[in-house]
């Protein structure tokens, strides 16, 4: 767990990664299967939001507004809105990869 | 513009590995890293998880880089990532968001669970260079080559985290404590094994907390 930008948001970041981490962990093995009805995966989903929000909610919101006035102290808030309003994980990846696939 | 792209495959689930690739920050192999915070994090209504992170990396320029080409070899880095857990899929963009004019990097990184229960990261590129005197393509190739020992420290860094969680999971204590088996399908289970403090996050935690912090 890296240090955050700022360090007065740092013990924050330290405690709502903890937090995160141990949730995260459980969120990458779903106990429901990628076959379930949409309406089952969705209360899962559901559940596994609230159980996150009950557990991390009140770390992440100090973290995230302690962080929200460091990027605004540094001047980089345009910047990362310029960045992440050209998002491209709803476009396409990039152009065809001309180089050669390796694997190793 | 150069373009660059790999594929490697793991030989662990994509649970684990995606979440090595989440936890590698820091590592040994990552001295660079000076910060990393998460700007945002949402959750759709599918269940995929939307993840934007702000890091600070510290930059080394080349020796034939002129004098003051950057005003400080440090370049904030942006990276989004949206997390599939059914369908077991990882997708992660990144690129900096300064020096742009210099060099721009852009990385896609996707990992997919294989049918035999591997993992498939693929890796691609896109290193573009706005700079004048001619100097665009010197600095586009040095970017490329920069950018392809990076992929591999990167990987080092992973695996290092990788190894990590393998060894804590290993642990009698661990397995007694929480489960990260897929057996918790109740949500009894559920709240449990994130409940419980000693689990691998924690151990992992102390191995890889730096000691200035508590």
């Amino acid at each position: 767990m890296a240090h955050s930008l700022s360090p007065e948001c740092t013990p924050l970041k330290l405690e709502y990664d903890a937090c995160f981490n141990a949730w995260f962990e459980g969120y990458l093995e779903p106990a429901v299967a990628a076959s379930a009805s949409t309406a089952q995966r969705e209360a899962y989903s559901h559940r596994k939001a609230a159980e996150f929000q009950e557990k991390c909610g009140k770390v992440w919101e100090s973290y995230r507004l302690c962080v929200q006035k460091a990027v605004k102290d540094k001047g980089l808030e345009a910047l990362l809105q310029q960045a992440r309003d050209e998002n491209p994980l709803t476009e396409a990846p990039p152009p065809p990869s001309t180089a050669g696939k390796s694997s190793s | 513009m150069k373009f660059f792209s790999q594929s490697f495959l793991y030989d662990d689930p994509w649970s684990i590995v995606s979440l090595a690739f989440f936890l590698r920050y820091p590592n040994p192999y990552a001295a660079h890293v000076i910060s990393c915070d998460v700007i945002s994090r949402t959750t759709t209504p599918t269940g995929s998880l939307l993840t934007t992170r702000l890091i600070l990396k510290r930059g080394a320029l080349p020796r034939w880089a002129p004098q003051g080409i950057v005003s400080r070899a440090e370049s904030w880095v942006v990276e989004e990532s949206e997390v599939d857990p059914l369908g077991k899929t990882v997708r992660c963009r990144t690129k900096n968001l300064d020096h742009v004019k210099v060099m721009q990097v852009e990385e896609w990184v996707n990992f997919r669970q294989t049918s035999d229960g591997k993992t498939l990261q693929t890796t691609e590129a896109r290193i573009l260079s706005g700079f004048g005197w001619g100097l665009a393509k010197k600095i586009e190739n040095h970017g490329l080559k920069r950018f392809k020992a990076n992929v591999q420290r990167s990987r080092e860094g992973v695996s290092l985290i990788l190894n990590l969680i393998r060894q804590s999971r290993l642990q009698p204590m661990t397995l007694g404590g929480e489960g990260l088996s897929h057996s918790h399908g109740t949500s009894d289970n559920d709240s449990r094994s994130s409940t419980t403090p000693s689990g691998p996050w924690s151990r992992l935690k102390t191995w890889l907390r730096p000691p200035s912090s508590t």
